[in-house]
């Protein structure tokens, strides 16, 4: 327990310093801390609860739109900070800008959390490649859909306020490295605490036999619907901080950009293994440092180098690098190994 | 918890290999003035993405050759750092990013599209990094009081109103009906609110107004309406896939259409492409190398297209032409401000008065250029199946007379 307390810790402060270590790489650096975030809750179905969503993008997306708009609205008349001719300029005041990000955030976390409730009363009824599907339809009907809404810039887009004139040129970066990272720190704390209640194990319980699960008496779908709310809560909020990030929000190029962070977050939680705790933060975080070395060393290939990337992953780690891990060292993992029968498995083969 | 060591291990790695793997560019090395560009190499801005790269690339060259960029007495040479935004802006916004913060650019250029420029914009102002753009044409991108960010190109809105005023002209001073279908895209969002625009001016009458796809390669459910409708003008912008699909399209179903208004013909090779398909169509241009505008470097549009015919195979389109002149500009720009202060250099932009082979340069204080007006051109085909590009408007420039009218494909 000691030695866990040190990791936590080792990582809290890298956390802390790394914008000031590498200020060149704040924005890589927050990228990652939402990643980790998306990865993480795309585990929470797709790893503990077996059911392969690519409906998380849809809260995502939401988020950003949310928080964006709650930010500039608080202030202006939104319909014209979107209109494009519009002649007038909005510029935020500081006190305006953070507290907008602020109240934008939260509302960036709570409205994807109840939309979450609702059409997973609808959906969470499905099961399988049905599922699947289904979700994959919800973030695609929400690119269209928002592109077609005049409020929110429709086809021009959304550009997010543009970071106040406070502190010094760095200011911007680490702004938004440490809010990222905050969420990343908020959302891991209260994954790891849920997985330490009954509430995981019945999860897995759904992951392992739904019909089994309802038999034994849980109301599978309060379970599934509860934790998607979750991870909709933590895909809101990350959305709404990338959103700033970004500074323009395109409808399917950014917000519900499900053709990319759709599939990284599937990617990620999968190259890092499924159904763990460390595995989605392991997977995004090699993810990210491949991705990006492709593009610097790769300029060109670099989608053919992910597609072999993930072909590699497919077939030497199909159950993630926590699963190849836990593979080779069982007793690293608290399991228990019966040398003898080690061994005798060995000789079988 | 024995994981945990591995993890620990983990994470010193990627220390050491992020710590090692800063590279620091000054934005001035040597003899070098280093320029970043994100440029869509890949993506749904492919080809106009290279468009524009060699657009870049042949006034690098050509600067750099004529004795380069004069500074304190001492000659500089262009270089550019190229990344692929892979026209996503959100790519396009890191990109921004990683230039200046990592790489250490000091001025830019920029990407191909209003979208990508809308993306990359908030991130020069925020470093106060000189922006010299030439593919962004969205109308928003001038009201949002950007002080680095400076276009060589007319505005979206401008682009096509001009056709709805010569169709009301050929329609004896009567308002119309129009057709239109646009791009879910900035760029031609504007474009549409300008057309919107003219059709009010003129007390026309939209019929058709149709949004869309990205990634656009079928228009019919549009088309049939238009069949149906009979308008006395279809409206169509969508980048190069937009006007290429709906060219096919319109052929393949025989669309009889009085008057067809477009973007991005050239920079789709329409005439090449579709051949005698495309005749009659009306584009939307920034410049047309037939116009007389001259300058040191490259002399004037013919023999830039000449040129450019030479170095990269095909004519260029004005994506490529007002992409080399974003560098004529800065390098008037760097020799006014005689340094290589941001700050400097910046005023020094937003003083441009200047005239080069691609039109004259001159920037309002939202930055975009006020000093040259649009063109439009018709593809006219001889009897022998070759296909050109013919200005007729504005008339100062025309080179041929509007052919109006389309002949009904019954009669061609």
């Amino acid at each position: 327990m000691n030695k866990n307390a040190i990791i936590y810790g080792v990582i809290l402060v890298f956390g802390l310093v790394a914008p000031f270590v590498f200020p060149a790489f704040k924005v890589q650096l927050s990228i990652l801390c939402v990643l980790i975030i998306l990865a993480t809750t795309w585990n929470i179905q797709g790893g503990e609860m077996g059911y392969n969503t690519f409906g998380n993008i849809l809260f995502y997306g939401l988020g950003m739109y949310l928080c964006a708009s709650v930010q500039v609205g608080m202030f202006f008349p939104l319909a014209e900070w979107t209109e494009s001719g519009g002649e007038k300029t909005f510029v935020h005041t500081p006190t305006q800008f953070f507290q907008g990000m602020a109240a934008g955030l939260v509302v960036a976390a709570v409205v994807p959390t109840l939309i979450a409730g609702i059409i997973g009363y609808a959906i969470l009824g499905l099961r399988g490649h049905y599922f699947a599907i289904c979700t994959l339809g919800l973030g695609v009907a929400a690119g269209e859909i928002s592109g077609g809404i005049e409020i929110i810039g429709a086809g021009q887009g959304f550009t997010t306020p543009p970071f106040p004139n406070v502190g010094g040129l760095e200011a911007r970066g680490e702004f938004f490295y440490f809010l990222s990272f905050g969420a990343l720190v908020l959302t891991f704390l209260a994954v790891r605490a849920i997985y330490s209640t009954r509430f995981k194990l019945i999860l897995n319980a759904i992951r392992d036999n739904e019909d089994k699960a309802e038999a034994m008496g849980i109301e599978t779908m309060k379970y599934k619907i509860i934790g998607w709310m979750v991870s909709a809560f933590f895909c809101g909020l990350a959305g709404g901080i990338m959103g700033g990030l970004v500074g323009y929000i395109d409808s399917t190029d950014v917000a519900f950009d499900g053709r990319e962070m759709g599939v990284f977050m599937v990617l990620m939680a999968i190259l890092g293994g499924k159904g763990t705790l460390w595995g989605p933060v392991i997977g995004a975080t090699v993810f990210h440092i491949f991705k990006e070395g492709f593009w610097t060393f790769f300029l060109g290939w670099q989608y053919v180098a992910l597609g072999v990337l993930i072909v590699v992953i497919v077939i030497y780690f199909p159950e993630g690098i926590m699963g190849w891990l836990r593979e080779k060292y069982p007793e690293r993992f608290g399991e228990v190994v019966d040398e003898a029968d080690r061994k005798a498995q060995v000789e079988l083969k | 918890m024995k994981i945990n060591k591995l993890i620990l291990s983990f994470i010193s790695a990627v220390a050491i290999l992020l710590s090692t793997s800063v590279v620091s560019f000054a934005k001035v090395v040597g003899d070098k003035i280093v320029l970043g560009a994100a440029i869509s190499l890949t993506g749904k801005y492919s080809s106009n993405g290279v468009h524009t790269q060699n657009g870049y690339n042949m006034a690098v060259d050509r600067i750099n050759s004529m004795g380069g960029v004069k500074v304190g007495g001492k000659t500089y040479k262009f270089e550019i750092i190229y990344y692929d935004d892979e026209s996503n802006p959100k790519r396009a916004a890191q990109l921004a990013e990683r230039l200046i913060s990592q790489d250490g650019v000091e001025f830019m250029l920029g990407p191909y599209s209003s979208g990508l420029t809308k993306a990359i914009a908030p991130v020069t102002e925020k470093y106060g990094v000189p922006m010299v753009e030439a593919n962004g044409a969205s109308r928003s991108l001038f009201t949002k009081g950007y002080k680095y960010l400076f276009a060589v190109l007319a505005p979206a809105n401008l682009y096509l109103d001009v056709a709805i005023d010569l169709a009301v002209e050929k329609n004896n001073g009567k308002p119309v009906t129009v057709a239109m279908a646009f791009e879910q895209d900035a760029f031609s969002q504007d474009v549409r609110l300008g057309v919107l625009d003219a059709i009010e001016r003129t007390g026309s009458k939209k019929v058709i107004d149709d949004k869309l796809p990205k990634e656009l390669n079928d228009m019919a459910a549009t088309l049939v309406k238009v069949k149906q409708m009979k308008p006395d003008v279809l409206v169509v912008s969508g980048h190069t896939k937009g006007a290429l699909t709906a060219i096919r399209q319109i052929a393949e179903m025989k669309v009889d259409v009085p008057m067809l208004a477009m973007t991005h013909c050239d920079a789709a090779k329409l005439s090449k492409q579709h051949g005698k398909n495309s005749q009659y169509a009306l584009c939307a241009s920034q410049w047309h190398k037939t116009l007389t505008y001259k300058d040191n470097f490259f002399k004037d549009g013919m023999k830039y297209a000449a040129d450019f015919q030479k170095e990269f195979g095909y004519d260029p389109p004005y994506q490529s032409a007002e992409s080399s002149a974003a560098l004529l500009v800065f390098k008037d720009a760097f020799e006014r401000a005689n340094s290589f202060d941001k700050k400097k250099v910046r005023d020094a932009l937003a003083a441009t008065n200047m005239q080069t082979f691609y039109g004259n340069i001159k920037f309002a204080p939202g930055g975009q250029n006020v000093d040259k007006p649009m063109v439009l051109f018709q593809v006219m085909c001889d009897g022998s199946g070759k296909c050109e590009n013919k200005v007729v408007a504005p008339t100062k420039w025309a080179s041929a007379k509007l052919i109006h009218p389309i002949p009904k494909w019954s009669e061609r």
